[in-house]
């Protein structure tokens, strides 16, 4: 059964838990893709790359309103439309207003997680505007009626045998397990979509403000077709995408194509900046770009400026040990999975409660830091983010009366000596012959669940530390 | 105000707030780094186009390496030969564009006939391009690093050509072969234009090799949108 993430939390994760097809979809995946990346880091100098790429981010989320200005004129003088979106509604009504200008009836879309975050494809069929995803993994997810379940692969959790069975349902095709049927079934629909469609869409993986232009990375062509076929085209770009100068664009590239697929660099890399010009053959005659917030300005707001500087790569998705257990849908109705997912989205959200399960959903291993390529530190971030929401109460009764009494017994040393007594004798009762506890009694059963723990060492620290130190009255210190 | 002001103004105000903006930072950026080359190639002017060439196949696409740009058409009606299976028809950049003067007279006496689109809005001109194979560029310039070429549109240079068909076939001069990227930039950024060549195409693309994707289980597939090969014709140029 697929997972339903709209599901509340446990259940998403039960549910992924419990599909064997996703987790060998999963691990087929992320090991290759892990692989990929640990090849191509090994004829560079990786930790110059990261630490550039770490300069270059931090520079430009600290110059931010500067950068967006200079952007906004440059790209303003090149000829193109600049919008600014406060947030996810107003955004969807630019794009939907300058589809009605042009009485756009068909949009070709390439990927872009940015619009996945604000729901554009349902506000344009909702204005009944035909919207196709262009790129292979998202049209196939499309035709499922599934959100992605990972930043740059969105298709990671379906196996081949599960896209033949949609494409014989969509398309009367005989069953195939061959990649390439199946490609060019794709192909062959798709074509005739890009050269019919009215518009074009696309996110922004940077935009350069010294030359107004914003820059699509894909392998497969889509961005390129949706950025030059339509008349029109529209990208989508968090404010947090800009860049001062073109050869960090170019940096950036290279560290998110060797990050997320061990590419040296993409296929293609886009470098739109504005219409096409006169007497160019091809290109959109008009170029709108919309500059979203939608939450980013509050991460700055809310003290988390380094998930600004994500490139969203996903190298931290596939390393995550977590998310190569339970997928992308487990992290529920989001764009963004894995443990920069696990950030990014309850700091977007106005309500960081609604998604206070997902700093939890890590076991802090640290395997995402060691490959971000913006060196996130996103273990402390996870903390954080655990600790603000603690703050806002996010927790249950019992876990809040549990961590009230836990304070104020650690806080008396006669209650805690007694406590620990209590504890040494009771896991003493409840363990095996080898010393471990294999199971609790409600309401602490689900701690013993899926692991076991040693029983309470004999001697505590503090006596330990009288017999070692004998010089030192016992207790003090 | 207006949700351009509300944004700026939130963001400077954030940003003023506090010095210890990042986690991990030791110093503020206060001016932009200049980043190194990721992958640099080295060598003479052959040396240059070998390690291009050798990265494009590496990559799935494949080159060859002509005596002079007089050998070029008779390289270029090969492939062209070999690949057009429906007729003898290419979609292509103009004459002017192509780096070897002679290459479309010559082509067109081996009867082989070029479509340069005009408008690809058009109705006809669409249907006219839609169809054909084989696509004929030359490039802005070429990374030997990489394998990549850089394609900036312009009159007579379509995107469509190096987009629509299934084979792409660059034709390359020595001259435009640089070691890297990066390179490129600083020779452009030195002689003031690098600002102006990627404002002026429009779309400055740099493509490496041919269109590919990897969404079903990490499976190689080619030709998903764009050419299935990307064949470059690389020529000493003097």
């Amino acid at each position: 059964m697929p997972v339903d993430s709209s599901a509340p939390y446990r259940k998403r994760v039960a549910q992924a838990l419990g599909d064997d097809g996703l987790r060998t979809a999963l691990d087929r995946a992320t090991g290759r893709l892990r692989s990929h990346r640990l090849a191509a880091m090994q004829d560079i100098d990786v930790e110059r790359l990261r630490e550039e790429v770490r300069a270059v981010r931090e520079y430009s989320v600290s110059n931010l309103p500067d950068l967006l200005e200079q952007l906004e004129q440059n790209l303003t003088a090149n000829g193109c439309v600049v919008h600014w979106a406060r947030d996810a509604a107003e955004a969807n009504e630019i794009v939907r207003e300058i589809a009605d200008e042009h009485n756009v009836q068909q949009v070709a879309k390439s990927k872009s997680m940015t619009t996945e975050e604000i729901g554009l494809n349902e506000a344009l069929e909702h204005a009944d505007i035909e919207v196709v995803e262009t790129d292979l993994g998202e049209y196939i997810i499309q035709l499922a009626g599934e959100p992605p379940s990972h930043l740059t692969a969105p298709v990671i959790h379906k196996r081949v045998e599960d896209i033949s069975k949609l494409f014989e349902q969509e398309f009367g095709i005989a069953p195939t397990t061959n990649p390439a049927d199946l490609c060019a079934v794709a192909r062959n629909q798709l074509r005739s979509k890009f050269l019919r469609a009215d518009m074009g869409i696309s996110g922004g993986n940077f935009a350069v403000a010294e030359s107004g232009t914003v820059c699509i990375v894909t392998n497969e062509g889509n961005g390129r077709m949706v950025t030059s076929m339509p008349r029109v085209y529209v990208a989508i770009v968090g404010i947090e995408k800009v860049v001062p100068r073109l050869e960090d664009a170019i940096l950036l590239w290279q560290a998110a194509a060797r990050s997320a697929t061990g590419q040296d660099v993409t296929v293609y890399f886009s470098m739109s900046s504005g219409p096409r010009g006169e007497g160019h053959p091809d290109g959109p005659e008009e170029m709108h770009v919309v500059l979203l917030d939608n939450g980013r300005s509050r991460l700055l707001e809310r003290g988390y400026a380094d998930a600004l500087l994500c490139i969203r790569c996903g190298a931290c998705v596939n390393e995550c040990p977590v998310y190569r257990e339970i997928g992308g849908h487990a992290y529920g109705r989001t764009a963004y999975s894995g443990p920069i997912g696990a950030v990014v989205t309850p700091l977007l959200s106005d309500d960081m409660t609604s998604a206070k399960e997902l700093p939890f959903a890590s076991s802090l291993c640290g395997a995402c830091l060691d490959v971000c390529p913006a060196k996130i530190d996103l273990p402390r971030l996870l903390l954080d983010l655990r600790h603000d929401l603690v703050l806002l109460k996010s927790g249950t009764n019992a876990e809040r009366l549990g961590m009230r009494l836990f304070a104020s017994a650690a806080k008396r040393r006669f209650t805690f000596e007694w406590l620990t007594r209590l504890g040494r004798w009771a896991t003493g009762l409840l363990s095996g012959r080898d010393g471990e506890v294999r199971r609790l009694p409600p309401p602490l059963s689900g701690w013993t669940k899926y692991r076991s723990f040693p029983k309470l060492a004999a001697s505590g620290f503090r006596k330990l530390w009288a017999e070692r130190k004998p010089g030192r009255e016992s207790g003090r210190g | 105000m207006t949700a351009r002001d509300e944004i700026l103004a939130h963001l400077r105000t954030e940003l003023s707030r506090t010095d210890d903006l990042f986690r991990r930072a030791k110093i503020r950026h206060e001016t932009p780094t200049v980043p190194s080359a990721v992958t640099e190639a080295t060598g003479d002017r052959l040396a240059l186009a070998r390690q291009f060439g050798a990265k494009l196949e590496a990559i799935h696409g494949g080159f060859e390496i002509a005596q002079g740009p007089e050998s070029v058409p008779t390289r270029v009606t090969q492939l062209v030969k070999r690949w057009n299976s429906d007729g003898d028809r290419v979609l292509s950049w103009a004459a002017s564009e192509l780096h070897v003067p002679d290459l479309t007279p010559r082509l067109e006496q081996a009867g082989i006939s070029f479509y340069v689109p005009d408008d690809m809005h058009e109705e006809e001109c669409r249907r006219s391009a839609a169809h054909l194979s084989v696509g004929i560029t030359g490039v802005e310039a070429a990374f030997a690093g990489t394998g990549s070429i850089a394609l900036l549109p312009g009159k007579g240079r379509s995107r469509a050509a190096a987009l629509l068909t299934l084979y792409h076939i660059a034709v390359i001069p020595f001259s435009c072969i640089y070691p890297s990227i990066e390179a490129w930039m600083e020779v452009a950024r030195k002689a003031g234009n690098l600002d102006d060549r990627v404002r002026r195409g429009s779309q400055l693309a740099f493509v490496t090799g041919p269109s590919k994707s990897a969404d079903i289980e990490l499976n190689l597939t080619l030709g998903v949108h764009g050419p299935k090969m990307v064949h470059a014709v690389i020529f000493d140029d003097g």
